[in-house]
């Protein structure tokens, strides 16, 4: 092994490690007695770093577990982002589908599509708001999924295309060469082909709408996802475990949710 | 090859208008959620009121007004320069990342492991993300505690506020955004383009420069895209951690919150404007269609 | 003449299962023309890619010029090479990507001008500078990528299966080029193919390979006329072989026993021959004579003629024998009586034309008649 493979080695560990210290504390913390988590914490010392146990238990948990308002928010954020998910894949298969081969206008399709991303969230947002208020339509968690899906097609479009099979044409013509109906094409061949990029389309949906909070505030009433709820407690209250114990939660939750998620997509299409 | 059935895939023998009927659906969400939302915002920039009954008289002051006033520069300078900085930290940490996952790492099982990693923390609630950094680099959070122990600083540092907030914050947000396009575009290389770089006399650093750094462009520059107009359209962070640092996203939420609306669309028109000669300026330079297509 | 490249014992394992170099040891002399010729899998293109420094070899020595090799980039080695793929950087045009090169070396611009120009001459692209590696035909990506590599002047160029993608037309006036080019520069030249007839007509000096060793090292006619085992007889050019045994000698004659009944054979590897021997009896298919003429001949045999083909300047038979083994003969076409399918002949062949063959491979451990029947 060279410098080079070490040097990679060492910095691919060092970002993992930038990327995973706050979760590292997230958890510690989420373990603290009391109500409030105060800096500095028992001083300036390395001890609270170093000799943890005395005084953690898991009253945090048991508060975020009695908090109502949290599970509401964990409603709506689930159904928000599955949502998002199905209709991330859905629409990034069509499209991508569809974008795949020189038709009039691919090109400006493709930006405005991309638009969905460019278009900075607080802008969107406040238009979505505008344009509910002029119609007088409420805001629902729907509106919410269909205003994450703009913002999430983008990325899995990208991922889409970028990874379609130069020679997918040819196999689709092979197989109807041999007398399959064009369902049969798209269930056999092309889906088989493309469902690695489907499954990464709904995923991408789930992940960036599970943790948007910009465009989901301005468009959402009442005690909205889990991402807007926890921010606005955040923003309002001191900051005590429980939230860091409902960040644990909302982080098994959610992986639970994913790898489920995951094995149903799969399963579903093979 | 000539056969033009094979160029058109098997949608285009169902029905001349099957591709377009494919994308009625994607298109319907862009027109209901994209496009008649944005032009709400720069229409209704243009009036005085909005109340429950439409717009009501058609005007320019809300942007002679902002260009006028005394702020605008200082908000135009952090909205611009803070998310520009933002970029390039996280290319300068992003960059290498995907470098090596693609041509250091050989082994795919190891890489798929490493890219799976790198989305996990997308599980955990940002915000709370963001509070978790309190300990390490808050008031007296690790590095300030080194800091002022090893004699360097006699005042803790405010890491966690002001615009260092921002700067700390928006790339450990936003890292993937540059590592994901990067990583796809260097994966799209040839390894025998730069095979043959090397054998061409070149030296390690011309090969990068000239030709891996130059191929992965588009990836670059999407990934400045993509954290670009992400911290453009981010008011929360200047509002919640940076201590309300005026950027344009900020003002935009204010007013909003405020309910004067039309001054509120004026700042998103020109944000939306921002955004879009930002992607021009950087579509010039690069086709990030290569990326795709 | 001195050694442009040494090889001693080299290895190369690409992970634990494949070995792609098996103790490979040859010398190049400066300013040949050497072909490296063998089935696809062989392991030529990754020999190619060692010499060229981007990949690295496991074991063994690699001297260019005498110096050696462990540990010296690409970039530090007197070596240019023109990849398989041809590897045009897409978004160069033709002057930049063959100028890269002397860039690459520090050469000013009014050289690299001046170079770029000639070497686009010597390939036939003079006029294309401005053009992108997408607007151009296979044909010319492959003289843009020669030129390229051609251009930096190196002692050793080599050239990884550059006839390979092109039609017949384009081999044919590239084979001409490259023979011209070598002649007009006179650097060494190293160049991989799959295709015999490459080898034979390009190659000052052939070398057979077979998944990771060397079958044979000589000129093309000496690879032709004394192939050293079965796989390189079968390798260049066409050969009707027979399992076979000796049985007796006569002298220099020589009788065996084989497939298709008692043949002679009048070896020229007589001193390394003794009977009992197992060995592939080998005759090329224009040595075989038809009818009458067979008569004078001391190998005769009949044959049932199935089926022919015409190649334009030769035409080629295949006979049956009554041991259900396939000759083939190939008669000028000026020559060609009129024979007709299903017909017997009496075919007949000289003893000094017939070859004996010890060695089925320089793999350990095959058996000869796998080797003769195993395609």
């Amino acid at each position: 092994m060279g410098w080079g493979d070490r040097l990679a080695k060492v910095y691919i560990a060092l970002i993992i490690l930038f990327i995973y210290l706050p979760v590292f504390f997230m958890i510690a913390l989420s373990f603290k007695s009391g109500a409030k988590i105060s800096f500095p914490i028992e001083g300036l010392t390395w001890d609270w770093y170093i000799k943890p146990p005395t005084g953690y238990e898991y009253s945090a948990y048991i508060s975020i577990l009695h908090d109502n308002n949290f599970f509401t928010a964990l409603n709506n954020s689930l159904f928000v982002s599955i949502l998002t998910a199905l209709l991330t894949c859905l629409l990034v298969t069509t499209t991508a589908l569809a974008l795949r081969k020189r038709i009039v206008g691919r090109d400006l399709l493709f930006y405005l599509f991309i638009l969905g991303f460019i278009v900075p969230g607080v802008a969107l947002g406040l238009g979505v708001a505008f344009m509910f208020r002029l119609f007088g339509i409420e805001s629902s968690l729907l509106a919410v999924a269909a205003v994450l899906t703009v913002y999430t097609v983008p990325f899995g479009l990208i991922l889409m295309m970028s990874r379609f099979d130069p020679d997918l044409a040819t196999y689709e013509y092979a197989a109807s060469v041999l007398k399959a109906s064009p369902l049969n094409v798209f269930r056999r061949i092309t889906l088989p082909l493309i469902i690695f990029e489907v499954i990464s389309a709904a995923i991408i949906g789930f992940l960036l709408s599970w943790g948007e909070v910009i465009r989901t505030q301005f468009v959402m009433k009442g005690t909205g996802t889990l991402a807007t709820y926890i921010k606005n407690e955040l923003s309002i209250n001191p900051i005590t475990p429980k939230w860091f114990a409902a960040g644990t939660l909302i982080a098994i939750i959610a992986f639970i949710g994913l790898a489920i998620f995951a094995y149903i997509m799969s399963r579903r299409v093979r | 090859m000539s056969i033009p059935q094979l160029k058109m895939g098997v949608l285009d023998r169902v029905s001349k208008y099957s591709r377009y009927l494919l994308l009625l659906p994607g298109f319907v969400l862009l027109l209901l959620f994209l496009l008649i939302p944005l032009s709400m915002i720069v229409s209704i920039s243009f009036f005085e009121r909005f109340t429950l009954a439409g717009p009501e008289n058609f005007t320019l002051s809300n942007y002679v007004t902002f260009f006028t006033s005394p702020q605008m520069s200082t908000i135009l300078l952090n909205t611009f320069g803070m998310s520009l900085i933002a970029c390039l930290i996280a290319f300068l940490l992003g960059y290498p990342m995907a470098y090596f996952l693609v041509f250091r790492v050989k082994s795919t099982r190891a890489r798929f492991f490493v890219v799976s990693l790198l989305l996990v923390p997308f599980l955990i609630d940002w915000s709370i993300r963001v509070v978790a950094w309190l300990p390490i680099l808050g008031e007296s959070g690790i590095v300030n505690y080194s800091l002022m122990s090893l004699g360097v600083i006699k005042e803790p540092l405010e890491l966690l506020f002001g615009r260092s907030a921002l700067l700390i914050i928006w790339p450990q947000t936003y890292l993937l955004w540059m590592i994901f396009p990067s990583y796809l575009a260097l994966t799209r290389i040839d390894p025998d383009i730069i095979n043959a770089a090397k054998v061409l006399k070149a030296p390690p650093h011309r090969v990068f420069f000239d030709i891996t750094f130059r191929l992965s462009l588009p990836g670059v520059v999407m990934g400045f895209i993509f954290v670009f107009v992400s911290t453009l359209g981010d008011y929360i962070t200047p509002a919640l951690w940076a201590g309300g640092i005026q950027t344009l996203g900020l003002s935009v939420a204010n007013y909003a919150a405020n309910f004067v609306w039309p001054y509120a669309a004026a700042l998103s028109t020109i944000l939306v404007v921002i955004a879009l000669l930002v992607l021009y300026v950087l579509l010039k330079v690069v086709d990030i269609k290569k990326l795709v297509y | 003449m001195g050694k442009a490249l040494e090889t001693r014992d080299l290895v190369k394992w690409y992970g634990k299962e494949v070995l792609a170099l098996n103790k490979v040891t040859f010398d190049i002399d400066s300013g040949d023309f050497f072909v490296i010729v063998g089935p696809s899998g062989c392991g030529k293109s990754t020999l190619l890619k060692i010499i060229a420094g981007i990949l690295d070899y496991d074991s063994g020595k690699l001297y260019i010029n005498g110096m050696d090799m462990k540990n010296v980039p690409p970039y530090k080695r007197d070596v240019s090479m023109m990849l398989e793929t041809y590897a045009l950087f897409p978004h160069m045009n033709v002057f930049d990507n063959v100028a890269f090169g002397l860039r690459m070396l520090g050469k000013n611009k009014s050289e690299i001008e001046k170079e770029v120009k000639e070497a686009l001459k010597l390939v036939g692209l003079a006029g294309l500078e401005k053009r992108m590696p997408l607007e151009l035909s296979g044909g010319q990506r492959q003289r843009v990528a020669l030129a390229r590599a051609l251009v930096i002047n190196p002692s050793i160029l080599l050239l990884d299966e550059p006839l390979s993608h092109v039609d017949y037309r384009l081999q044919r006036k590239l084979m001409e080029d490259l023979k011209e080019i070598h002649r007009k520069v006179g650097n060494t030249f190293i160049l991989t193919t799959h295709v015999q007839e490459h080898a034979l007509s390009l190659a000052d000096t052939v070398m057979v390979m077979n998944t990771g060793v060397i079958e044979q090292i000589g000129k093309p006619e000496e690879v032709y006329n004394n192939p050293a085992t079965v796989f390189a007889a079968r390798f260049v050019g066409e050969i009707n072989l027979f399992s076979a045994q000796i049985k007796s000698w006569d002298g220099e004659l020589c009788y065996l026993n084989t497939d298709i009944g008692e043949l002679k054979a009048n070896p020229k590897n007589k001193n390394t021959l003794s009977s009992g021997d197992k060995v592939a009896y080998a005759i090329r298919p224009e040595r075989v004579k038809i009818g009458e003429e067979a008569k004078l001949y001391e190998n005769k045999i009949e044959a049932k003629l199935v089926s022919y083909y015409y190649f334009g300047h030769y035409m080629e038979y295949v006979f049956q024998t009554g041991g259900n083994a396939k000759i083939k003969v190939s008669v000028p076409t000026e020559k060609v009586g009129n024979l007709t399918l299903g017909s017997t002949y009496l075919l007949g062949w000289s003893a000094k034309d017939a070859l004996l063959i010890e060695k089925p491979c320089m793999i350990e451990g095959l058996d000869i008649e796998e080797v003769i029947y195993g395609k």
